[in-house]
């Protein structure tokens, strides 16, 4: 698995994805890692196929007992359906995820983790040393969806939003926002559902300082990209299947 | 004993469910057989005066049935429970290995070693535990044949009694019958379930 640190300061982001093992069936996705000096914060850690390499390329940075949190930013399998094997792995560490999904996502197995609900308003991930804000992102797509905005890295993982599909082993990074476009198009107009959440989501975004914008699957966006995708994105209808 | 987590076991378990589910309809029906009998021979008055203690013999033993079989149910979901259980385990323990080859290099590959052990005892107590249901629930399935043979002396009592009671004979005959078939049913269908739990825990 790709092993990218897109933040390094007093403690580092780092982005995991381009599993080259991952079967040809299954979406791609990217994980993120928040690790701090003895906490490390898993984002979006992915489907059960993805835990053994995940798991592995995490070892490169922490020990299994400074893995103390995991964040979920919506229920779908690619998202956190390994949590039951995060579960047996971790027995002491916290499980970040929508209050409204609490009964659904426990049909992955959770009875060891923490699960701690995320209210409809958001909140916070408190790793001691850094504080991560839990941003509401409800309705793109999920009906309970929330993004993780670091205001002193200036990253804000985005979830699905920002998603692109396309062929395996493409650069963590977009290169040339035009040519992105097409990739991205048909993903959020089909799995959006709602032109007045996204609406409502950019307003909220656009308040926010953003150097990196990081999606759960394609490229990420850096600098001028991220205004250039907020705007493009405004600019789109969304639910086209009605 | 040896239970292997797999397609087949989660099937087996499952069949004994839905085995033990028919069992409790046909008790429920050889209880209304008994409620029936009761009816007719309480109308045949001397002419079927042997029948009626018959008919509650019937009724208990159609009550004792249902209530071995709800104790069995309660075990089965248990036993389903635990395979559920198992299979998270061996799961666990599976990609746990996977991982501590493919990340032999990494720094912290050694920290995964308590999460390890921890997979493997729990995975242990499961298949301990699932052995130690399978031998409670053969013998509760035993159990339950008793009342089903029991049923199947007292039809042939009732065919006996039913041919003194004069134009009740057929009436009579028939509760016989019913009782004499849903016995046989039971039988089988605990048979069934005895059959695919010795294979579970065999492994076959």
């Amino acid at each position: 698995m790709k092993m990218t640190k897109i933040y390094e300061g007093a403690y580092q982001w780092i982005m995991y994805g381009r599993d080259p093992y991952k079967p040809d069936n299954i979406i791609d996705t990217n994980q993120y890692v928040v690790r701090t000096d003895k906490r490390c914060l898993l984002i979006d850690p992915g489907g059960i196929e993805l835990f053994a390499p995940m798991l592995a390329a995490v070892l490169h940075h922490a020990p299994v007992d400074e893995i103390t949190d995991l964040f979920a930013s919506h229920q779908d399998p690619d998202i956190i359906s390994s949590l039951g094997l995060w579960d047996q792995a971790l027995p002491h560490a916290k499980l970040h995820a929508a209050g409204l999904w609490e009964g659904f996502l426990r049909h992955f197995g959770c009875e060891s983790i923490q699960y701690v609900p995320i209210p409809d308003n958001g909140g916070v991930i408190n790793l001691g040393s850094v504080e991560l804000q839990i941003v509401p992102a409800h309705y793109l797509h999920s009906s309970a969806n929330f993004n993780i905005y670091d205001p002193q890295a200036k990253i804000l993982f985005s979830g699905d939003i920002g998603a692109a599909l396309e062929a395996p082993g493409q650069p963590v990074f977009v290169e040339n926002f035009d040519a992105h476009v097409e990739k991205m198009r048909f993903f959020h107009q089909r799995w959006m559902p709602s032109n007045q959440a996204k609406r409502a989501w950019i307003d909220r975004v656009r308040s926010l300082d953003i150097e990196i914008l990081a999606p759960q699957h394609g490229r990420m966006f850096k600098g001028d990209d991220v205004k250039r995708f907020l705007d493009w994105f405004e600019a789109l209808q969304v639910g086209i299947a009605v | 004993m040896r239970m292997s987590s797999n397609k087949s076991q989660f099937v087996a378990v499952a069949s004994i469910a839905a085995e033990l589910s028919a069992v409790m309809e046909v008790a429920k029906e050889i209880s209304l057989a008994a409620a029936n009998a009761k009816a007719i021979a309480f109308r045949a008055g001397e002419k079927a005066k042997g029948f009626q203690p018959i008919t509650d013999f019937i009724n208990e033993l159609a009550k004792e049935t249902i209530e071995l079989v709800n104790n069995i149910n309660e075990h089965a979901l248990k036993l389903y429970r635990l395979t559920v259980k198992e299979h998270r385990m061996s799961e666990a323990c599976k990609r746990f290995e996977k991982v501590a080859v493919s990340a032999s290099s990494a720094p912290y590959a050694g920290s995964l070693t308590q999460s390890l052990q921890q997979a493997r005892q729990r995975r242990t107590d499961c298949r301990r535990q699932f052995s130690l249901h399978v031998s409670e629930l053969l013998a509760q399935l035993a159990d339950v044949m008793h009342p089903a043979r029991a049923a199947r002396v007292i039809a042939a009592n009732s065919r006996i009694e039913a041919s003194q009671a004069g134009e009740y004979l057929q009436s009579l005959q028939a509760v016989a019958e019913s009782v004499d078939h849903a016995a046989q049913i039971i039988h089988d269908k605990v048979h069934k379930c005895r059959s695919a739990l010795t294979m579970i825990s065999t492994g076959d």
